[in-house]
């Protein structure tokens, strides 16, 4: 018998991480299981039986110790699917009436995005002086460039968006 | 023994972190402390790996925690003479606020 399988693109922004994890375990339920992760936003999944998964996506920088934290939610009962743009994506089964959680107190929640806000500030510098370089007027290159400096624009603006609302998000957890 | 102050800054310990710090008075690897705080907090306290992983590394960072040993990429960890220090303390405080609950059940 083939097995079945479903290709998806999609994205996702970073400070509605939650509802991409809804919409696997909605997958799940539906029958088709996240197999693995290709190109940035493309999902493949294999049909299977519906079941009950939780699915969880965490977000790191730091890979000198890549294998020993793979290890470590591979022992809790997380397996790990793959990583897009250095979000990693695990699953597990429901197990009884209480919902597994990979963060387990706010103050480790809001530090997973703290580590998001850190990478756009690193960022941000680099977009800005892209943004706003200045070219003489009358140059070959100057109407070219206007368009470049526009595309660098709408990344500043998407980035500065990006980062009021991760602070939106770690607020909002600290309040709780 | 530090001096107080510089206990104070670590101090009060959340529930979690207290109970880290209790499973590894003796080396432990990541998902054993998992499995002792489980059975020691009598399943009211649950640490996810995403929570643990991060612990590890602040209080390794904050010598409260020292790796002893790593296997097949398991790493285990024990206190440090200053992380006893700090749940020492952390303890002697629940003590006295215990012991003021406790008028209110005699009561």
């Amino acid at each position: 018998m083939d097995t079945k399988t479903l290709v998806k693109h999609k994205w996702f922004w970073a400070w509605n991480d939650d509802r991409e994890e809804a919409w696997l375990s909605q997958m799940a339920q539906e029958g088709w299981h996240l197999q693995s992760l290709g190109l940035p936003g493309e999902y493949t999944f294999v049909a299977g039986e519906p079941r009950q998964d939780v699915y969880r996506l965490d977000y790191i920088i730091d890979r000198k110790e890549y294998q020993n934290y793979l290890q470590l939610f591979q022992d809790a009962g997380w397996e790990h699917i793959g990583q897009m743009g250095g979000w990693q994506y695990f699953k597990t089964r429901m197990q009884g009436s209480r919902v597994p959680e990979i963060y387990t107190d706010n103050a480790s929640k809001q530090q997973k995005y703290a580590r998001l806000m850190l990478l756009l500030f690193i960022f941000l510098p680099i977009f800005i002086f892209l943004a706003t370089r200045q070219v003489p007027a009358g140059s070959n290159i100057y109407d070219l460039y206007s368009i470049v400096k526009l595309f660098f624009s709408l990344i500043l603006i998407l980035f500065a968006y990006a980062i009021v609302r991760i602070g939106l998000r770690i607020l909002r957890l600290r309040k709780k | 023994m530090a001096k107080e102050k510089d206990l104070d800054k670590y101090l009060p310990l959340t529930e979690a972190t207290s109970y880290i710090l209790l499973a590894l008075t003796e080396p432990l690897h990541g998902y054993g402390v998992m499995q002792k705080i489980e059975h020691m907090s009598e399943g009211t306290v649950n640490v996810g790996p995403g929570t643990l992983y991060g612990a590890f590394s602040s209080l390794e960072k904050d010598a409260l925690i020292v790796k002893v040993s790593e296997e097949d990429r398991r790493k285990s960890y024990t206190l440090t003479t200053k992380g006893r220090q700090i749940l020492q303390e952390h303890m002697r405080r629940l003590e006295i606020l215990v012991r003021n609950a406790r008028i209110l059940k005699g009561g």
